[in-house]
């Protein structure tokens, strides 16, 4: 009964992800081959692909995806393993993670704006540079970080805001009991034949971490590449990303431009591919370069250098942050700031006032959609993650089945959102909230899965055994076992669907058809507007959203156990009051 | 097989159940996560929440059947103004209070993003229940709506208070960058182009503000840095080229009230070129970099990047003194060459599913009560489409002048105003630009 429920629940979750995402991209599809009845394109052809490809910038757009996003992808990994080199036997590292973990919920747009207050010509640091100086304005917009041709203040920012991902996942793969004592063993015998910790790191423990987060790191791979928001607001648009290109097109006011969108939509797909086959390269090239080191069995490699990396990494992170709260929080309550000041002249909370009066109904949506979003797909997740340990699936389905559960993160967002809705508007076209919900599970359920599967998969499944041998059912073992033993993972996986949910930008606009407000929605219209003020308010109360889904999963789980410990007890006593008589 | 397996296990448990206390004790310990009541409670709790969310959505698939709920009227307008969404709240709550409709700005960061969502529907086929009833446009905009047949016809003469634009005397009210309106919009507000600088940089830099563009251009010569103007994608953009183009060619003003023809746009744009070569270097970021929105330009004057920028709503910028989004030293003025000048329109969609109760909406915003209040310099600032003529004198008194800002225009000097340019000039100039520049996007 059970094992068949869960196997229902996993089909539920394979088409919930499959059609909107393939509907979304048949969408795409036939404007770029020139078909969209609805401007009098009615004959199919490649019209629309020799119109790109004879585009001045087209090479260079693409150019600059590629870069940026597979760049930023390296860097951060780069970085992520670097740290975790450095701390990995550290009791520093809680305090890392906890350190990282507020770039992680921060949504991208307001990360963006966010290193504008800081690292602009008139921000905080340009602001410290002139300390003692004269009131001389502020140098006129030559500097290198935002704007700049090539495309490096997008691919930092780009890996300041993966980074934090990638280590999360390390970590929830570190800390699985099983996988934790492998490396254990695999470090103790590293550190007997005289290898230093760090060799010992990379040598043997990066490659096994590498493995198990493949996945989410292709995916912040793709994403990296197509993603809209960072190049808009911090990328030069001369030219832009491609996916920044295709975002204008698709809202030109010559409605006939949609055709060149599809088809650069459809382009863009290409260029992710691209990253990932650039990916996969480098990564043989490393696996090359590990077994020669392997060989070699050097026992140092250069570690006061990844060290100092290390804690330079860390530095930057404590540095950025800092200033970005302080930025961030000075400018929401600020009166006139002139330049060179770094205290505004006055406190005001006008722009609070302006920001909460209009945000009561958005902030009722976007809790509302969040918490219904990420519960749901936590449901769904782990159904099917039991469906698979239940019966797991024939060797084809179930690579089939990983392909299609990252379908949604390895077809770039631009590609196929505007594709569903025109679908949407075939099927129910009033159920807005229903749409705006499948749109959002669609990037919710994919990334809840990846944070729980690698929990689920290496759970230690001797429990389940002695429990099944013990007479218990399956559902039994899946509620009683499972359930308070991954209690901390899946509480922190659906805070992270929430706060993936939260972030939503385009999904919710092109789904809901702007009649959902959210709080990032009304965020996004505000960086269109002109008061930085506002804006700041807005980045605050975006960044502070996703936390109230963190501090729930890091506070419940001590509240459930004692309270779990405590009825446990008064069973007990009770019991035995019961045998006394 | 599971089957089996349960049955299986269940005799197990039971055998055990039977065996004594010592197993029993043993299949207690592991007691649930959540009691029973929780389970209850949080099951109760999802099923409420799926009830919401498709009460709602089925709740919008029968608007005006269901005759006890207020109509509903969806106004999809650019969000990106505090003063113009608070405006909006007002006037909400005026017609909820006097019409019981429910007005709900949906607030756009690209008025485009709602056009196209029209289409959307268009072409699958949704042509009488659509998302948008109301929509805030002009110009190219409009142009694109009528011409894809997005909005419905000849509403606006329907309208009571319509009369008092005096349309008959006024034809702006009934031209859209001289495409005629034909009853699809109606007009809500003017606008005309100002500029404005930080009076303390100025002083700094030992210059004045241009009064002219030949001016201009000497200014950021000598300032590099400190004058931009964003991408012509952006409307801002495209009305800066605009007074360029029509302030460069003073003796051929009449070709550009014509639609565009490949040899009149020889004609003026090779001083326009001209111009634009020796500007762009000496604009903010070299001009390699130039902005997508006009709003970021007032946050840079505001952060001191840039000492000299330009607006459509010359009200906006003593308000963002007020609100302080801009220093206390800037000063607005006009250009003694010119300032554009046009009207902005409420359109109303052809699939409008409440077609009545938007009018009244409409009819409402051309109040007189309305007007004067979206005119307060505190509220919005923007100029009424009402003729004063039309008006009774206790109309006309709302409408008496407050005290002047510092940083307000100086509305007593006379400016000379540029009509803008037949809607086709728009493509036109923009497209060569493109051209001539890059695609910005």
């Amino acid at each position: 009964m059970f094992a068949q429920f869960t196997r229902i629940m996993r089909w539920c979750l394979l088409l919930l992800l499959c059609i909107p995402v393939l509907a979304g991209l048949v969408g795409v599809i036939f404007p770029a081959l020139g078909y969209f009845p609805a401007i009098g394109a009615n004959s199919f052809s490649l019209d629309v692909f020799r119109t790109l490809f004879a585009l001045d910038d087209i090479w260079h757009m693409v150019w600059l995806s590629l870069f940026t996003g597979v760049g930023s992808t390296l860097l951060a990994m780069a970085g992520a393993f670097l740290l975790l080199a450095t701390f990995y036997q550290s009791s520093w590292l809680e305090k890392v993670q906890g350190l990282l973990s507020p770039f992680l919920v921060f949504p991208h747009a307001a990360a963006a704006i966010a290193l504008l207050f800081v690292l602009s010509p008139s921000g905080i640091f340009a602001r410290l540079m002139v300390l003692g100086g004269d009131d001389a304005p502020p140098a006129a917009g030559s500097s290198f970080f935002p704007y700049d041709e090539f495309g490096f203040s997008v691919l930092l920012a780009l890996s300041l805001k993966e980074l934090p991902f990638i280590i999360l996942m390390a970590l929830s793969v570190m800390s699985q009991p099983l996988i934790k004592k492998k490396l254990l063993g695999y470090v103790n015998v590293g550190a007997s034949l005289g290898y230093s910790p760090t060799a010992s790191f990379f040598k043997l423990v990066a490659p096994s971490i590498f493995t198990q987060i493949k996945l989410p790191i292709l995916a912040v791979l793709v994403f990296a590449t197509s993603n809209v928001e960072i190049p808009l607001i911090l990328g030069s648009n001369n030219p832009s990303t491609l996916a920044v290109a295709i975002m204008h097109w698709f809202n030109h006011i010559d409605l006939s431009m949609r055709l060149l969108a599809s088809g650069a939509a459809v382009l863009q797909v290409a260029v992710s591919g691209v990253a990932l086959l650039l990916f996969f390269a480098v990564e043989h090239f490393l696996m090359y370069l590990g077994k020669q080191s392997l060989m070699k069995g050097r026992r140092h490699g250069a570690d006061a250098l990844v060290r100092g990396i290390g804690y330079g990494i860390v530095s930057l992170y404590v540095i950025l942050i800092s200033t970005v709260i302080y930025a961030v929080v000075m400018y929401s309550i600020a009166k006139h700031w002139p330049f060179p000041a770094l205290l505004p002249e006055g406190v005001t909370f006008l722009h609070w006032g302006t920001a909460l009066e209009a945000l009561a109904t958005p902030l009722v949506n976007s809790l509302l959609l969040g918490m219904l979003v990420s519960t749901s797909a936590m449901l769904l997740v782990l159904f099917t993650l039991e469906s698979e340990q239940l019966k797991p699936a024939a060797r084809h389905a179930n690579s089939a089945f990983s392909i299609s559960l990252f379908l949604p993160l390895l077809v770039p967002g631009v590609a196929f959102l505007y594709g569903l809705v025109w679908f949407q508007q075939l099927v129910l076209q009033n159920a807005v909230w229903f749409h705006t919900y499948i749109a959002h599970m669609v990037y919710v359920v994919p990334y809840v899965f990846l944070s729980m599967a690698v929990a689920y998969r290496k759970f230690d499944n001797r429990y389940a055994m002695v429990a099944q041998s013990l007479g218990k059912t399956p559902w039994q073992v899946f509620y009683r076992i499972k359930l308070p033993l991954m209690l901390n993972a899946i509480l922190v996986a659906w805070a992270l669907g929430l706060a993936i949910s939260f972030s939503q930008y385009l999904p919710t606009l092109l789904a809901s058809g702007g009649t959902i407000a959210t709080i990032t929605t009304e965020a996004v219209a505000s960086v269109s507007g002109s008061s930085t003020r506002l804006t700041a308010v807005y980045v605050i109360i975006q960044g502070a959203m996703p936390l109230i889904g963190f501090v729930i999963a890091w506070y419940l789980p001590g509240v459930l156990m004692k309270n779990r410990g405590a009825s446990i007890k008064e069973k007990n006593k009770r019991r035995a009051v019961l045998h006394g008589t | 097989m599971i089957g089996r397996l349960m049955l299986h296990s269940s005799t197990k448990n039971a055998a055990h159940m039977s065996s004594g206390g010592q197993a029993r004790l043993q299949l207690r310990t592991n007691s649930p996560l959540f009691t029973p009541m929780q389970v209850l409670f949080f099951t109760c709790m999802v099923i409420f929440s799926v009830f919401v969310v498709a009460q709602t959505a089925v709740g919008n698939t029968n608007d005006e059947a269901a005759s006890e709920k207020p109509p509903l009227v969806r106004f999809h307008a650019w969000g990106g103004s505090a003063q113009v969404n608070g405006y909006l709240q007002w006037v909400a709550l005026q017609v909820k209070t006097r019409f019981n409709i429910e007005l709900q700005h949906v607030k756009l960061a690209d008025t485009s993003d709602a056009v196209s969502r029209v289409l959307a529907e268009k072409a699958a086929g949704n042509h009488d229940n659509g998302s948008v009833d109301l929509i805030w446009i002009n110009g190219e905009n409009f142009a694109a709506m009528k011409k894809h047949g997005l909005l419905s016809a000849s509403w606006v003469s329907e309208l009571n208070n319509f009369s008092l634009t005096n349309p008959e005397e006024n034809s702006v009210m009934t031209t859209d960058f001289g495409e005629p309106t034909l009853g699809m919009e109606a007009p809500w507000g003017k606008a005309s182009m100002v500029f404005y600088y930080r009076s303390e940089h100025m002083k700094s830099l030992g210059l004045m503000a241009p009064k002219t563009t030949e001016q201009l251009l000497r200014f950021s010569q000598k300032a590099p840095g400190r004058f931009t103007y964003p991408v012509p994608s952006d409307y801002l953009g495209i009305s800066f080229i605009k007074y360029a183009a029509l302030a460069l060619n003073k003796d051929k003003h009449s070709v550009f009230y014509q639609p565009v023809s490949d040899a009149s746009l020889k004609t003026v744009l090779p001083p326009l070129w001209k111009y634009l070569d020796a500007l762009h270097p000496t604009m903010w970021q070299q001009g390699d970099h130039m902005l997508r929105h006009a709003s970021q330009l007032q946050r840079l004057v505001g952060a001191g990047e840039l000492s000299l920028a330009f607006s459509f709503t010359a009200s906006e910028i003593p308000s963002a003194v007020t609100r302080f989004d801009l220093p206390e030293d800037v000063r607005t003025y006009a250009m003694q060459d010119g300032s554009l000048a046009n009207v902005h329109f409420i359109g109303l969609t052809y699939n409008s599913g409440s077609k009545a109760a938007a009018k009244t909406v409409v009819n409402f915003l051309l109040s007189p009560q309305a007007q004067a209040k979206k005119q307060e310099i505190t509220v919005w600032g923007d100029d009424t489409v009402l003729d004063m003529t039309t008006l009774t004198n206790a109309q006309q008194a709302l409408f008496k002048k407050e005290a002047v800002h510092p940083s307000a225009l100086d509305k007593s000097k006379p400016t000379a105003l540029l009509a803008e340019p037949h809607a086709s000039w728009t493509d036109a100039l923009r497209d060569a630009w493109y051209e001539r520049y890059g695609a910005r996007y």
